[in-house]
């Protein structure tokens, strides 16, 4: 029998933990203690209390940007959870050249997503493909201001995120449909249910938690965007800066030498706040239907 | 459970200590030894020279050694990506090299929080070797002193689309000089090409603002002022313009660059651009450089200022001192000017034939405009303003001109976040 030193896990823990203290807890300690200070990158920070919070009750900036991030969410949500589900159902069928198929739905996952929204700007702009198309056609007389209007820039960008997405929900789906038991579909066939039903009282309930945990890695991430929004806007936020995600203006404040740290910090607090609420409603809302 | 209240306890004393204690402005620090004999170890940081300049760099300070033997110059060149993130990482960490290749903004912070070297006291001959709007871009409102060598200078000259122009029934050589005749030529380019290119492709910045004589800050520097009856007329003549489809709509998220970058792409017939940028598009856009024709900026020309400026924690301030003053000298600056197209800071470089007469090439016309406008050249935008400010601005003139609020409400919004950013 092989006798180990008390500190061997620990040892072996180390480096793991090391890292996760210096770059996930450490950070995240030293975030909300600058949220309660006026921290700039030079110069001495000082206690100021709840003013940091006082000052984004009154931000404008603040307003829209969680606007549009809850908009973002909220799109994104049930497109991101039900698409890649219908994609998943059809590519699972065993037909020649489904690979084919499955690669192409998952080739955007892979991409970059700057590179990607570079590639939408440039088809979105006023003189691209798709306006360029669309007047060819006949439909438009005029080339419609995608990226730099206010709700056609975050709706751009929401198809961008949601086209990006498909493939790598889609795989989930794919693996948590195996886990369906051929038998059920079956038995439902032959109680008469056609695909529709099938669909809903077998093939939904039997991927439920895998819909959930789509559910909630969608909604934290469309409560982050950053990406897609600051390469269509050109990082600008669009016209008045109403095209900014909570991201993109934690971004603003807390860059440079004038950086706000304390401010941005704040912020970050309140990002995570948005953050928890979609997952504790959707925690909440299987717990009840379970 | 104790060991629960030790856990506690530990991590209490940890949230007391991070993130507080950063730099703080030193008024006790000990003053700067600023004579003595040249020699030692001394490090200069540039900017992005390498690897295009390495030769003429180590060139310079092969040339230094040579002047101070027993003089040891650690060369430190950062890439252009980040610049501003890494020297604020390095004077946050008391790690700023001795000499450092700071603009006028980027040292403000620096100078604020007393990290650099008030170089006029230092060095009592600046006014005799280097032009005064090099040198006071190095001045700041609330600091005495001078706090940079100038370096190398440069401006914006107007670049026209000759063919573009010259098809569309206007004449490259009488380019216009004013809003009134570039809005005029806009609508006379528009209507003749039918829509598919334009003149004007740039959104105002608050230098627009400085050039049509409205005021960014009150003369005290505390707050901004720039919402102004003056600047509601810009901003109107611009939205005028815009509902007019002088301008594409792209330039609404367009930043400062977009305009350069739409005239490479022929898509517009003018923009403005530093002195070398016919040199730069004959790389990016072979066939449309020789149809370039330059003209003057309108209005007071930008300045815009590269210096070096010295650590206050310097170990060795007397070989800072001369390093900068080497590197900066005219017949250093000379050699590097005949590199690049960037102009030298110093006195001496005024009667240099090779900035002031022209090749006769389209590019040498350019250089002789910039070098000619640097005299009358200003920094246009107050250091105080930041790019946060910079990006609101811009958000809020966008606003404006594409109808969303009033020229009024975008300059009263713009003024109010530039003046809660200043004081916060």
């Amino acid at each position: 029998m092989t006798h180990h030193r008390w500190f061997t896990p620990w040892l072996l823990v180390a480096p793991a933990a090391v890292w996760l203290f210096a770059f996930s807890v450490w950070p995240s300690i030293n975030t909300l203690v600058l949220a309660f200070t006026n921290a700039r990158p030079l110069g001495g920070e000082h206690f100021t209390g709840l003013a940091n919070f006082g000052r984004a009750l009154n931000d404008d900036q603040l307003a829209d940007a969680l606007v549009n991030s809850i908009v973002y969410m909220l799109v994104c949500l049930p497109l991101l959870t039900l698409l890649p589900l219908l994609i998943a159902i059809l590519v699972e069928k065993k037909l020649p050249g489904i690979m084919f198929f499955r690669t192409a739905f998952y080739t955007p996952v892979v991409a970059s997503a700057v590179v990607v929204a570079l590639i939408w700007g440039w088809l979105l702009d006023d003189r691209g493909l798709v306006n360029g198309f669309a007047q060819w056609l006949g439909v438009i007389a005029a080339p419609v201001p995608f990226l730099t209007d206010r709700w056609l820039l975050l709706f751009s960008a929401i198809s961008l995120t949601v086209w990006k997405g498909l493939g790598y929900y889609m795989i989930i789906y794919l693996s948590a449909l195996g886990n369906v038991r051929r038998e059920l579909h079956e038995a439902a066939a032959v109680d008469g249910a056609g695909p529709v039903r099938r669909f809903w009282s077998v093939t939904v309930p039997g991927v439920r938690n895998t819909m959930l945990l789509i559910s909630v890695l969608v909604s934290v991430s469309a409560l982050r965007v950053f990406s897609e929004l600051y390469v269509l806007s050109n990082g600008t936020g669009g016209p008045g800066g109403r095209d900014m995600s909570l991201v993109m203006l934690i971004q603003l404040y807390s860059r440079g030498f004038t950086g706000h740290l304390g401010y941005a910090s704040a912020l970050s607090l309140v990002l995570l706040a948005v953050t928890i609420g979609p997952m504790l409603l959707l925690l909440r809302l299987n717990r009840k239907a379970a | 459970m104790r060991r629960y209240w030790a856990g506690l306890a530990v991590l209490a004393v940890a949230i007391a200590g991070c993130g507080l204690g950063g730099a703080e402005p030193d008024s006790a620090a000990p003053v700067t030894n600023v004579t003595g004999e040249v020699k030692g170890k001394v490090s200069l940081q540039t900017w992005a020279l390498k690897p295009k300049f390495t030769d003429y760099v180590q060139g310079v300070i092969d040339g230094f050694e040579r002047q101070y033997p027993g003089a040891e110059v650690e060369w430190l060149d950062q890439p252009a990506e980040s610049y501003s993130e890494k020297v604020l990482t390095q004077a946050a960490g008391g790690s700023l090299p001795d000499v450092v290749n700071l603009p006028p903004d980027f040292a403000f912070p620096l100078v604020e929080q007393g990290m650099l070297l008030d170089v006029g006291q230092a060095d009592r001959q600046l006014a005799d070797v280097y032009v005064p709007g090099g040198l006071e871009a190095y001045r700041y409102p609330g600091a005495q002193g001078t706090y940079g060598y100038p370096w190398y200078l440069n401006t914006d000259v107007n670049y026209w689309n000759s063919e573009l122009l010259t098809e569309n029934g206007l004449d490259p050589e009488k380019p216009p000089a004013s809003l009134d005749e570039l809005i005029s030529q806009a609508r006379t380019l528009k209507e003749k090409s039918g829509g598919k290119v334009h003149l004007m492709s740039r959104k105002p910045e608050l230098s627009d603002l400085v050039n049509a004589g409205v005021p960014v800050m009150s003369p005290d520097g505390t707050r901004f002022v720039f919402n102004t009856p003056e600047a509601v007329a810009l901003l109107d003549r611009y939205r005028e313009a815009y509902k007019e489809g002088l301008l594409p709509r792209g330039v609404l998220t367009d930043t400062y660059a977009g305009n350069a970058k739409l005239f490479t792409e022929g898509a517009v017939a003018w923009t403005t651009a530093g002195g070398n940028f016919i040199t730069s598009l004959a790389t990016d856009n072979p066939t449309l450089a020789p149809k370039v024709v330059p003209s003057p900026a309108m209005g007071t020309p930008p300045l815009y200022v590269q210096g070096l400026a010295i650590s206050k924690a310097t170990k060795n301030a007397p070989a800072a001192l001369a390093l900068a003053r080497w590197v900066t000298n005219a017949e250093n600056q000379a050699a590097f000017a005949h590199l690049v197209n960037v102009f030298p800071s110093t006195k001496a470089s005024a009667n240099d034939p090779f900035f002031s007469k022209s090749d006769g090439t389209r590019s040498g016309d350019a250089k002789v405009i910039a070098f000619t406008s640097l005299a009358e050249a200003k920094m246009l935008e107050p250091v105080q303003v930041t790019d946060a400010m910079k990006k609101f601005v811009r958000q809020q003139f966008a606003l404006a001109i594409n109808g969303e609020a009033t020229s009024k409400e975008a300059l009263d919004a713009a003024v109010a976040k530039c003046d809660e950013l200043l004081k916060s």
